[in-house]
């Protein structure tokens, strides 16, 4: 069946059957199947197909998945009241219906409790690091008087070094969505330089961003400048940029995208195996019986671990604000008015300043002329010496000569 | 009823509702694209649980050109196919045949065995396409969208996923096994 047998391809009669074609041609189509037999026996075998593949059926999602959904919803909503100033931050408050807001308020103290622990255990649990290792040297020497006793006390310490590993466990992101990290540059010159200031941070508090750095200049015979840094929600920064530029005369604007998304998926597949690994280190700890050096050994290893692991989830999350945030850096020229000098100097100040200046000039040329001297002195002494002797050889016989011929 | 686009416009104001609602009508869809690609039950749920996480999360990217079940089957693919990279695995393969059938409701399991053999003898991008059309009803546009290839393409992959999916149903169901 070809389209010179057949006014139609027969991927076309398939796209019909999808409902994929226009109206006109889906006509046609329709028409011709009622007509050849051929057309018509394929889509007969077309709908088939989806018939039989209908039976493919899936059991019904588990109910564990709306509870499991549940969980995950609220512990995003703790996570996020770690993060005051974020985009993300701001959302969650639109989330929450006001009659919840008592349960914010929970989810807040909780956070703040999860806060002090994470700053509280990891010193904890250098200090208690060689308490546990007394207790575990106690054991072994216990362990060689009786050979065949349990390890108690090491299973004991095994099982708090766990639980102080396991206390900050952090969510995995996933990368579904291209990350980009946006930045701009603005550059404007501004008439009117006075609130400036006020405006541009109004700029950054009404878009839910904020300031990350701000220099301004007003030198005495010169334009007075003004540098800013803000951070702008990626999704706002258009608009954000669009008020800046309405602040004056735009002399120069760009904008650049990073794409980072393959660094925070490949972070999160190293810290998800990183996570692995504590894991299976946690479980030899936890079933270890042997020498103590090796459960050292084990824990320092464990250490390391989690140590990577918290700098990569400090490395992401700083990469995530990078995304949610854009980078606008912002430069503000005022429009220069040269000021008329309001009175010449007076006599006596200009003596004054000639004096300076005449002393200034004796004091640099007597540095200048010890700069030289030292600079030369050893020069003009080496060489000094070599000629000393040719030149004394040849002024006594240019003397001998001169008393000869006299 | 309120259409599916308004309930994520609605949740980019910010309301629980309408996720919730979303989560309702999709559960069973998303949950069932994941299992008729994955073999663990658990991973595929653990998946689903991940796809309507992103779509709280990323619902202020969603822009109304775009159907809502194309965006919510784009993000499920993107999961599905970062899943597969950290595994190890084709981002298209489909797991390997399950030791438990799945109990569908309503369903035959031998005919359940049988298509699934059928279906995980295609090549994967003819399949994957196959699947998006037939059981996430997504459009021609939208898959090539998803896939990141054109639609004519898109086209030609169907037609030769349907083609041989009727060559291998016609054959016997007990020769699947001896020919796989």
């Amino acid at each position: 069946m070809t389209s010179s047998t057949h006014p139609f391809e027969q991927e076309e009669v398939m796209a019909y059957l999808d409902g994929e074609l226009s109206a006109n041609r889906a006509a046609s189509v329709a028409s011709h199947l009622r007509e050849c037999p051929e057309c018509a026996a394929l889509a007969e075998q077309m709908r088939d197909v989806s018939t039989q593949l209908s039976n493919w059926g899936v059991e019904p999602a588990p109910a564990s998945l709306t509870k499991s959904l549940n969980a995950a919803r609220a512990e995003r909503a703790v996570a996020k009241v770690r993060k005051p100033r974020g985009f993300a931050g701001s959302l969650d408050g639109k989330f929450l219906p006001v009659r919840n807001r008592w349960v914010w308020g929970a989810a807040s103290a909780a956070a703040l409790v999860i806060l002090l622990l994470s700053i509280g255990l990891p010193s904890l649990r250098r200090e208690q690091h060689p308490v546990g290792m007394a207790r575990q040297l106690a054991y072994v020497q216990q362990a060689e008087i009786e050979q065949k006793a349990k390890n108690e006390a090491a299973a004991s310490e095994a099982e708090a070094f766990i639980a102080q590993a396991r206390t900050s466990p952090a969510p995995t992101p996933e990368a579904t969505q291209p990350m980009i990290a946006r930045s701009a540059s603005v550059s404007l010159i501004v008439k009117d330089f006075g609130p400036l200031e006020a405006s541009v941070k109004a700029i950054a508090q009404r878009h839910n961003g904020y300031i990350a750095s701000l220099n301004s200049t007003s030198p005495q015979d010169a334009a007075r400048a003004l540098t800013a840094t803000l951070r702008i929600p990626s999704v706002q920064l258009e608009s954000a940029i669009a008020e800046l530029k309405q602040l004056g005369h735009v002399e120069q604007e760009s904008q650049s995208g990073e794409e980072v998304t393959k660094e925070f998926t490949d972070r999160a597949a190293r810290m998800k195996n990183a996570r692995a690994t504590e894991q299976r280190l946690l479980d030899v700890l936890r079933n270890h019986t042997g020498q103590v050096k090796d459960i050292l050994a084990t824990e320092q290893e464990i250490a390391r671990v989690r140590g990577d692991i918290e700098q990569m989830q400090a490395d992401q999350q700083a990469l995530q604000t990078r995304v949610d945030f854009a980078t606008v850096e912002l430069s503000v020229q005022e429009e220069y008015k040269a000021s008329l000098q309001s009175a010449p100097p007076s006599t006596g100040r200009r003596l004054r300043n000639a004096a300076v200046e005449g002393y200034r000039s004796v004091v640099e040329s007597v540095i200048g002329f010890g700069v030289w001297a030292l600079q030369s002195l050893p020069t003009v002494l080496l060489w000094g010496f070599v000629l000393f002797a040719p030149a004394r050889w040849l002024w006594k016989r240019l003397r001998r000569t001169a008393v000869s011929q006299s | 009823m309120t259409s599916d686009e308004q309930l994520i416009l609605e949740l980019q104001q910010g309301s629980e509702e309408a996720f919730t609602e979303l989560f309702l009508r999709y559960r069973e869809r998303v949950y069932g694209f994941f299992r008729r690609r994955m073999n663990d039950a658990a991973q595929a749920e653990e998946l689903a649980q991940e796809t309507f996480l992103a779509v709280l999360r990323a619902a202020h990217r969603y822009e109304p050109r775009a159907t809502f079940r194309a965006y919510l089957f784009g993000i499920a693919f993107n999961i599905l196919s970062a899943h597969r990279r950290k595994s190890g695995l084709d981002s298209m393969r489909i797991d390997s045949a399950p030791d438990e059938v799945p109990d569908p409701s309503g369903t035959n399991p031998d005919n359940v065995i049988w298509v699934r053999q059928a279906v995980e003898r295609l090549d994967a991008p003819e399949r994957e396409v196959l699947l998006l059309r037939e059981f996430e009803e997504l459009s021609y546009e939208e898959i090539a969208k998803i896939l990141r290839a054109p639609v004519n393409t898109v086209r030609s992959r169907l037609f030769r996923a349907r083609m041989a999916l009727r060559e291998i149903l016609a054959t016997t169901p007990g020769n699947l096994g001896a020919r796989k």
